[in-house]
């Protein structure tokens, strides 16, 4: 068949399907002048591209579509269902010509008159169009009929097994890249070399990455033959039905929309056959007559969620039960025991059928177990929210792309696997202090902040011993949830990294075993098998429903949480006095260990060499032992102190309530942390101590100065000073004869023994909470609160 | 002439011959990776160019202990339903044109043998098997039980 007709025929198919879904909602609503124009100009395309090919019967059909859609728009003509049905008419007549035209290569003879006649309801018959492409008039096109023409040449179709091949062709390229840089690396090559070479793979990841799209389709044309489906199937059923869908922007893998489309019709049409109750019924229920189906589709990551959801009466699940007892899927036994979800999915199982009786609409031998089945195979999930009586929505959820996901690698076995980074929920280690691990009755469960998940170890899974090599302090959990309402606790050996990886389907018996779901080449170009979460689960026959698992603890432990993250944070440790103490958590750049011999003596401190750099060391002398010593590496924003500790104990939530220490030093204060008392280090009193020359280091910018008043018990000058030295400030006693900018006033009483005069004044409270609403003081320790009236009050100072 | 033409290897223990067009190609296999969980005679995963093989180890599949591949071991790769196999070979020998016609097999063979072996060629004064690989790749029922 020569080229031009299958470029005909691949681009009608496209536009019929597109025309049908917007003439129904144009019949909707026959004002929207917008939608008339553009189906006016799909047809119009048809025309003009058919008449090009000498295809008379298109030609002539295409045009009797035009000239009353054009009598429509220019107000010739009213829009109304006999209008509809009669384009419906003739874009059902087009699609069976273009189905012949491709079988036989050539357009075959016939009469279209009849259609075109009932698209002449009026009564006036217009004039029989000319059948042959030089009479076909082709009609001055007005300015907005080209906008969307311009558009169609900026795309051009390209044969699905031509991308298939260039996909497979840059996977290629990138296993050799990763080839040539392992020999790189091993032979050492020079650095000129290197950095071409690096350039080549960035834009070969480039490439990869355009790839992928290319395959990618908005998913609007999957919901294009929707509407027509609901009309018609409506119209037989005596129903009203109000479809609408929604984010058809959102982009899919062509070969998944191929893999979902037919499930995704059948569901439609089940909510409108099974669903959507006869009118009586649902004035009976107090309903709308005109029921309501809508479909959205949304990306949440790297997953599509299409939702189909009705208003009609929803699942029964003690009917599901009746029915699955009455076709011997089940016996009366085994349906006590099921829980609510149990009786839904009942729906499910082979050979099962909502309808009483098989209607022709959707008894055709495909129930919902061949919509779940054929789900996943591609990878994805069905899922019911039922409301029984108001409604039904069916959720599938599919991976965006069958060829390229995200995935997590993990270690079992001494070999890795992946997993679908969609379905990773969260990992920790197992050694976490907010990981409780239990064997209850042979099984294993895991209590992660207060909620608990069934428990799987990955060897166990898959029949494997551990391997010996493993180091017990790298063991993670994987929380997974397959599927909405179900999570479950993997555990692995090692959290490898994650990676986009190029999933193809393994070999049947493989797939067979049901814990994979495909295979894939990660960087390294050494095979490996992509975990099938549901599969998993399956197979070890737990039940990992959440429901009934104390989700209001859940709810509790997420707030409690949330609250520990926006609360501050203490480093618990134990310094090399034994000593339990804490450090405000944000002052901590990280800890660092270095062999004791990296501590040296200079001027008369102890500095510590680490790399390139020497920092002071808070220590009185060198330590005796020589082996390894764990540093907190503390950092103000200038400067690195090192603090030496024995051994990082804990992180926790600093406590609201501190007792002060009662003269300024190393110590802030005494904190409860667990019913111990556990001191605070201050790291400003240390920074302060360790600060090179706080006055010559000074910049020679000029520093505002803050006056302390009533510093009676030195708080002001041991406690306030250095931080607001930190800040950028210059401090200078009360009896300074320096003229100040602010005033710091540190009584509590309200009135300050010195006159500010024309100084502004900040007035400092010892109380936590403000006597008043209008109270403008400060609390001593609110050291945002405090720099901020300052630097409002003053300017200047670091922010 | 194809079809007269057959690759003479050494697979589980026994010469057989597989007929040309039934093959694909003659690699040497990488270090496999193991499949746990899958079916005996899957000997394990690995990778030529951009594609991911199934390894099948042939001993398995007529009714022997399974034999580990070894790293650079000749495999004998063949597409079947759309999927890539490979079968391990403990030698290839040759590829030849057997003018000789295809006989039926006679005699009993075991169990594991009769239900890969499709007929029986006469070549340099030897008989051989002639084999479908594509048998190779399932397991009876009664095995994968």
């Amino acid at each position: 068949m020569d080229d031009l007709l299958t470029d005909f025929l691949a681009e009608t198919a496209e536009i019929l399907a597109e025309a049908g879904g917007a003439l129904v909602a144009w019949e909707a609503d026959p004002a929207d002048r917008a939608r008339l124009d553009a189906i006016f100009r799909l047809v119009h395309t048809i025309k003009g591209s058919s008449s090009f090919l000498a295809l008379p019967r298109v030609t002539a059909l295409s045009h009797a579509a035009e000239d009353a859609l054009d009598q429509v728009r220019r107000g010739h003509r009213s829009a109304n269902a006999e209008l509809v049905t009669g384009v419906l008419g003739i874009v059902d007549r087009l699609s069976q010509l273009c189905a012949l035209l491709g079988q036989a290569g050539a357009e075959p003879p016939g009469d279209d008159r009849d259609v075109i006649a009932a698209l002449a309801a009026d009564g006036e018959t217009p004039e029989a169009p000319e059948t042959t492409a030089d009479g076909g008039e082709i009609q001055l096109r007005r300015e907005d009929d080209f906008a969307i023409d311009a558009q169609g040449w900026r795309t051009i179709r390209v044969p699905l097994p031509l991308l298939d091949s260039v996909m497979t062709g840059v996977t290629d390229i990138v296993l050799a890249r990763n080839e040539f840089a392992r020999m790189l690396r091993e032979t050492g090559a020079d650095p000129s070399l290197i950095a071409s070479f690096d350039r080549l793979s960035d834009s070969i990841a480039g490439m990869r990455q355009s790839v992928s799209q290319m395959r990618m389709q908005r998913i609007d044309k999957l919901f294009a033959p929707l509407p027509r489906i609901v009309r018609d199937l409506a119209q037989d059923l005596g129903k009203k039905i109000r479809f609408a869908t929604s984010g058809g922007e959102v982009e899919l893998d062509r070969e998944m929309m191929e893999n979902i489309r037919d499930p995704l019709i059948h569901i439609v049409r089940n909510a409108i056959d099974h669903g959507i109750e006869k009118l009586d019924d649902r004035v009976a229920a107090g309903k709308d007559i005109t029921a309501g189906i809508s479909v959205s589709a949304r990306q949440s990551g790297n997953q599509i969620e299409i939702e189909v959801r009705d208003d009609g009466r929803g699942l029964s699940p003690d009917a599901l039960v009746q029915k699955a007892i009455a076709a011997r899927l089940l016996s009366a036994a085994d349906a006590r025991a099921l829980t609510p979800r149990e009786k839904l999915d009942l729906i499910f199982r082979p050979g099962f059928s909502t309808a009483s009786k098989i209607t022709a609409i959707s008894g055709r031998g495909v129930g919902m177990d061949i919509v779940k089945a054929n789900v996943e195979k591609i990878g994805g999930v069905v899922d019911l929210r039922n409301d029984e009586g108001r409604g039904l929505a069916v959720v599938l959820r599919v991976p965006m792309t069958l060829t390229i996901i995200s995935g997590l690698m993990v270690r079992a076995a001494g070999q890795y696997f992946a997993i679908p980074r969609g379905s990773v929920r969260e990992i920790l280690l197992e050694t976490n202090d907010s990981v409780r691990i239990e064997r209850i009755g042979g099984g294993e469960l895991v209590t992660v902040r207060g909620e608990p998940f069934p428990l799987l170890r990955l060897e166990t899974v898959l029949g494997r011993q551990r391997d010996p090599g493993d180091d017990v302090e790298d063991r993670a959990l994987v929380l997974v949830r397959p599927g909405q309402g179900q999570s479950y606790a993997l555990s692995v050996a090692a959290i490898h990294d994650h990676e986009e990886l190029v999933i193809k389907p393994a070999a049947p018996m493989i797939m067979a075993t049901g814990l994979y779901a495909g295979t894939t080449l990660p960087d390294n170009g050494r095979p490996v098998l992509l975990l099938d979460v549901q599969g998993i689960l399956a197979a070890a026959a737990i039940d990992a429903s959440e429901t009934g698992r104390g989700l209001d603890r859940t709810v509790e432990a997420d707030a409690s949480a949330a609250a520990e993250r926006g609360a501050a944070q203490l480093l618990l440790f134990r310094d090399v006095g034994g000593r339990t103490r804490g450090v405000r958590l944000s002052v901590i750049e990280r800890v660092e260990e270095v062999p004791a011999l990296a501590l040296f003596e200079s001027a008369g401190r102890i500095q510590v060499q680490i790399g390139d750099d020497i920092f002071p060391v808070h220590a009185a002398r060198l330590p005796e032992d020589h082996g390894a010593l764990k540093l907190l590496r503390l950092y103000d924003g200038q400067m690195v102190l090192c603090y030496p500790i024995e051994a990082v104990i804990d992180i926790v939530r600093l406590p609201d309530m501190t007792q002060p220490a009662a003269a300024p030093g190393l110590i802030a204060g005494v904190a409860l942390i667990g019913g111990e008392p556990v001191e605070i280090v201050d790291p400003f009193w240390l920074m302060e101590q360790y600060a090179p020359g706080v006055a010559a280091a000074a910049p020679a910018a000029r520093q505002p100065v803050c006056r302390l008043a009533d510093d009676r018990d030195g708080w002001g000058g041991n406690f306030l000073a250095p931080i607001l030295r930190n800040a950028g400030y210059r401090v200078v006693p009360e009896n300074s004869d320096e003229a100040a900018d602010v005033l710091l006033c540190l009584t509590d009483a309200g009135i300050c023994a010195q006159d500010g005069g024309d100084v502004p004044v900040i007035r400092l409270r010892a109380s936590a909470a403000a006597a008043s609403a209008d109270d403008d003081t400060v609390y001593r320790y609110d050291r945002g609160a405090l720099l901020d009236a300052l630097r409002r009050h003053v300017g200047g100072g670091r922010p | 002439m194809m079809e007269k033409l057959y690759l003479i290897a050494r697979i589980a223990d026994t010469r057989v011959a597989l007929r040309s067009r039934s093959i694909h190609s003659v690699v040497a296999v990488g270090t496999p990776v193991e499949v746990p969980a899958a079916p005996p005679h899957v000997a394990g995963l690995f990778a030529l160019r951009s594609r991911v093989f199934t390894l099948i180890d042939p001993h398995v599949v007529v009714g022997l202990a399974p034999v580990p591949a070894i790293a650079g071991q000749r495999v004998v790769v063949v597409d079947v339903a759309e999927h890539g196999y490979a079968l391990l070979a403990d030698a290839i020998e040759d590829v030849c044109f057997i003018d000789a016609p295809e006989a039926r097999v006679t005699g009993k063979l075991l169990p594991g043998w009769a239900r890969v072996a499709e007929a029986m060629i006469e070549h340099e004064g030897q008989s051989l098997l002639v084999v479908d690989p594509a048998h190779f790749i399932t397991l009876p029922a009664l095995k994968a039980a």
